[in-house]
């Protein structure tokens, strides 16, 4: 089968620029390894860290940082990517609240305050603005899930100075035993019996509590977490929110699943489970990609390309013990800011982050692949996501902005 | 102020402190032991697990040679559950003289360390991983000690016999009338109170820290401490302790324990125990030299790297490090310095350590006068709570994958009367019950328990980790060197979180609150990364970037720094 563009990964970043092209009529396919950061990801849609306005910081970047993606792309990318992305949430009735002109803070599952910017309906009633009314607010879990500890949070958020406790619920009792995982809490959420057996008891708590809110897990239902958080509110008499959970998220997994949903319906083609090892090049253009999987390689021909396979956290770029830095798909130039005695800061937790997930492939303003000279090393590749140079999505607090933005730029020219 | 009378205190909470204090516990003497950190938080928690045969030091230093080969079989017997019966391999390479080799078999047979010498298909048949270069191979009774679970027992024995032990109890000061050391006093890490000791004895076991002890009575004992670096990788592409068959030096050992296999080590004069770094060089050493004994090596993928410091005891200024004696030495501070009542246990190894208490405590109760004989050989170790295990370990060790080859020398030279231990040794693993790899997981599959895995990579249940804070375990540290919590692949991804938050919910009532739970999770994650950095390449680096993605982008931790103190012992600042 020919393509017109083939997207390697299937991130945030790469489904919306799959999606753009398909809605412009062309032949698609996603060929990925596995899935991207939407998976360990809470779910939310991060712009800008902790900025008051992230719109309005992410503008100033074209002048203060002209080689970062946002800038190279624009704010309208963004807020044209964010729209598609919402709609795309829209359609499987799971919609994003907020705005880029704002930050929202949600509590974490150690009960941190998280800036963000747009979050699923399903999570907003935790925001901290509504935590600080003075209502009593209720964290509550199962022991079984191991990843996520209410009395704990609960106490962190105290000592914020929010009211709120926190309790272990009993795990309904015709669950069966064994796999207590996020995932598989969520699948046991979307079945009637059980949810009902929680909203009991969280309808007894709030009886006796008087809470205004209950936090629970983020693994309230895959598919109908919006009818799962509306039949739990109604049955307990309080606002339900939810809790990002460690991975795997299932919020996380709720963004990808809108996504895909909406590649399919534009035509779009899937491959999951195929990873790139390498490309064809003839005079300065990507002719085809070469793909293992199942201990088979298998040759992939298309017109143009995306490359959204991620920076060191997603696999899209590894660092050799030699201090070399490469691009794992098809070996494009790598930019490092930062000698290998520099990689990474004395301390874990410091401000500024590690120099080394700064490395990435440098792009034009059309996202096409620079070497080092600044000359575009394919003309029909794009570059989008953490795979590009020059910023660190984590500190920075952009992952799944610069991921919307670049990808949907991607999918536009 | 708090005031503790008894007869011996002894320094330290090493394997040696603690064999001390099991050892005059057992002879009836009153002790009391005070470490400024967690038991095992110096040199014993920070060594490769090795348990010696004896045959890395033949040649160099026989002595050593024959105290290891006879410790072995005696901690084969007492504590089997802290040990893992792998065998051992000393190998000649490619880079090796060849000629060693004979004079490596006739050296084992002198200081009665047993040893057999093994056709290059056997030798490949056991380890397909290792060189197919290496040219001639010996078997020895090398096997992997888990030096946490080994020293815990050894404290529990002691205590059951009414030693008394102190953790995180500093020593500020010794006490000296006129000639004499008469006590000590102690500051309460935790508390910030002071205790005050007097006692009999003093016992310095100190090890790398022997000489800043020794200083506080004003005595003047020269340990250099010799920092050693290791690299755990996180594979066992071997599962017999691998031994390069030349002298001792740098990156020559290989050794299986656990789930991992680690490769030590340099030899690095360091000028104080507490402060000193990992180079980028010390671990392409380390790599390189791996890559002798299984080609490949530096592609495995390395999970951390972490240092120890050796006491080796500087009776004259010498050469290189390496050529230090590592047999122990007893310094008499009353014979030595013209003060009663301390004497210091310096140099020495882990694998001895029985033997130096021993010994020691031969001194300490010749002084007191108690003419009780040392039991530390005969009586077996209890087993901690923190290692419940199956009832039936399906296999143990290599004995029974590889049956033993019949003794070679009937008759072998003979040791202080005795005959020296040649050829292979009854294997006591079968009834005894050695730790064996998959022994964790065969818990966990018969109790049903892999929903209340909290650590997933060394397969920590949730009951092991609330058996360790029950047992006294103060933080998320001292749950780790329990329990390895936090010590596989992912290097406390997700297990940090979860042993947090339940050392929060146990430690509530006590009054812990979640300020200084959160103080205790940022420095535990801070401890880990000191170990990761040197080792951050490849599928680690990717490791540690997910890591940083759940800690700081889902988690926000680093948001907690305004609602994080220190309290409730549960960090403790162990630069002091």
């Amino acid at each position: 089968m020919a393509y017109d563009t083939i997207v390697l990964g299937a991130g945030l970043a790469g489904m919306l620029a799959a999606l753009g092209r398909s809605e412009r009529g062309e032949r698609v396919l996603v060929l990925a390894k596995g899935h991207g950061a939407t998976h360990w990801a809470a779910g939310c849609i991060d712009l800008f860290g902790a900025a008051t306005n992230p719109l309005a910081a992410v503008r100033d970047l074209a002048a203060t940082q002209p080689t970062h993606p946002y800038a190279l792309v624009g704010v309208t990318a963004l807020e044209q990517g964010l729209a598609r992305l919402r709609a795309a949430c829209e359609a499987v009735g799971y919609p994003l609240v907020g705005s880029a002109e704002r930050s929202l803070l949600l509590p974490t599952a150690v009960g941190a305050l998280r800036p963000t910017s747009l979050v699923p309906a399903t999570m907003v009633a935790g925001e901290s603005r509504q935590l600080g009314d003075g209502r009593p607010t209720l964290i509550a879990g199962l022991r079984e899930l191991r990843d996520f500890f209410p009395p704990l949070i609960a106490a962190n958020l105290r000592a914020q100075g929010f009211t709120a406790e926190g309790v272990y619920l009993d795990l309904p009792p015709s669950t069966r035993h064994g796999a207590f995982s996020p995932m598989n809490f969520a699948r046991l959420f979307e079945q009637p019996a059980f949810r009902e057996q929680i909203g009991r008891q969280l309808a007894d708590l709030v009886r006796r509590g008087g809470y205004a809110r209950v936090g629970l897990p983020g693994c309230l239902g895959l598919h109908q977490a919006t009818t799962v958080v509306r039949d739990l509110q109604t049955q307990s008499g309080a606002l339900i929110f939810e809790i990002p959970t460690l991975p795997v998220s299932v919020p996380g997994a709720r963004l990808f699943h809108a996504l895909e949903q909406a590649l399919v319906r534009a035509g779009g083609q899937m491959q999951i489970g195929a990873w790139v090892r390498r490309g064809e090049v003839q005079t300065e253009q990507l002719v085809a990609v070469y793909s293992e999987a199942a201990a088979r390689e298998q040759r992939h021909t298309a017109q143009r390309w995306v490359l959204a396979t991620g920076g060191i956290a997603g696999g899209g770029l590894r660092a050799e013990p030699t201090g070399e830095v490469r691009e794992t798909a098809l070996g494009l130039p790598v930019q490092v800011s930062a000698a290998q005695s520099a990689w990474l800061a004395q301390r874990f937790l410091a401000d500024a982050g590690h120099p080394i997930f700064r490395a990435g492939v440098a792009t034009d303003r059309d996202l096409r692949p620079l070497d080092a000279a600044g000359r575009v090393v394919y003309a029909n590749v794009a570059v989008v996501g953490a795979a590009i140079a020059g910023f660190d999505p984590l500190r920075e607090g952009c992952l799944e902005g610069v991921a919307v933005a670049t990808g949907f730029a991607a999918g536009q020219h | 102020m708090r005031n503790i009378e008894t007869e011996v205190l002894v320094i330290g909470g090493g394997a040696t402190g603690t064999g001390c204090a099991r050892d005059l516990a057992l002879r009836g003497i009153r002790c009391v032991l005070v470490e400024k950190g967690d038991l095992t938080h110096g040199t014993t928690g920070r060594y490769h697990g090795l348990l010696h045969s004896g045959g890395r030091y033949v040649t160099k230093d026989p002595q050593s040679a024959t105290e290891c080969a006879r410790e072995n079989a005696i901690l084969r017997r007492i504590m089997p559950h802290c040990l893992e019966d792998t065998a051992g391999f000393f190998v000649i390479t490619p880079w090796d003289d060849p000629e060693y080799g004979d004079l490596f078999a006739a050296n084992c047979l002198k200081t009665g360390v047993p040893a057999q010498e093994l056709t290059l298909a056997e030798m490949l048949r056991r380890e397909p991983a290792l060189n197919p270069q290496i040219s001639r191979v010996f078997e020895v009774q090398d096997g992997s000690a888990d030096s946490f679970l080994a020293t815990h027992a050894t404290a529990q024995a002691a205590r059951e016999y009414g030693a008394q032990i102190l953790t995180y109890h500093n020593i500020i000061g010794l006490v000296r009338e006129g000639d004499r050391v008469t006590g000590a006093v102690l500051e309460d890490l935790r508390s910030g109170e002071r205790v005050q000791v007097r006692c009999a004895y003093v016992l310095n076991a100190a090890g790398a820290w022997a000489g800043k002890i020794a200083a506080l009575a004003g005595l003047t004992v020269t340990v250099v401490p010799g920092k050693g670096t290791m690299v755990a990788m996180n594979h066992r592409m071997i599962n017999t302790v691998v031994n390069r068959c030349k002298l001792p030096a740098d990156g020559d050992i290989l050794v299986p324990i656990h789930t991992v296999a680690v490769i030590g080590t340099t030899d690095v004069h360091v000028p104080d125990p507490d402060t000193f770094d990992i180079t980028p060089e010390e671990i392409q050493l380390m790599l390189a030299e791996g890559e002798k004994l299984v080609p490949g090596f530096s592609q495995y993928r390395a999970l951390r790297a972490w240092a120890g410091v050796r006491p080796l005891y500087k009776d004259v200024d010498g050469a290189s490090d390496r050529d230090l004696p590592r047999t122990y030495k007893l310094l008499d501070h009353a014979t030595r310095d013209g003060v009663q009542g301390m004497l210091s246990i310096v140099g020495g190894k882990w694998t001895t350590y029985r033997l130096m208490a021993e010994e020691a405590v031969n001194e300490v109760a010749r002084y007191l006068g108690n003419t009780k004989p040392c039991r530390t050989a005969e009586e077996v170790l209890p087993v901690p709570v923190t290692a419940q295990r199956s009832p039936a370990p399906p296999l143990a060790g290599s004995a029974m994958r590889y049956p033993r080859h019949e003794p070679a020398a009937p008759d072998g030279p003979r040791l202080n009367g005795v005959r020296a231990p040649i050829g292979p040794q009854p294997i006591y693993g079968l009834d005894a019950g050695f730790y064996y790899l998959g022994q964790h997981l065969a818990d966990v599959e018969r109790e049903h328990a892999q929903d209340e895995l909290i650590c997933e990579c060394e397969l920590v249940t949730r009951e092991r980790v609330l058996a360790a804070l029950a047992s006294g375990a103060a933080n998320l540290d001292d749950i780790r060197r329990d329990v390895r919590m936090g010590m596989g692949p992912c290097q406390g991804g997700w297990c940090i979180y979860r042993t947090a938050a339940l050392l929060f919910e146990q430690r509530v009532a006590d009054g812990v609150s979640s300020a200084n739970t959160n103080a205790a999770l940022l420095h535990f994650l801070q401890e880990r990364w000191k170990g990761l950095r040197p080792v951050l390449w490849g599928d680690q680096l990717r490791q540690a970037r997910l890591d940083e993605q759940i800690y700081v982008g889902l988690l926000g931790v680093h948001r907690l720094q305004a609602i994080a103190e220190p309290g409730g012992g549960l960090v403790t600042d162990d630069s002091r």
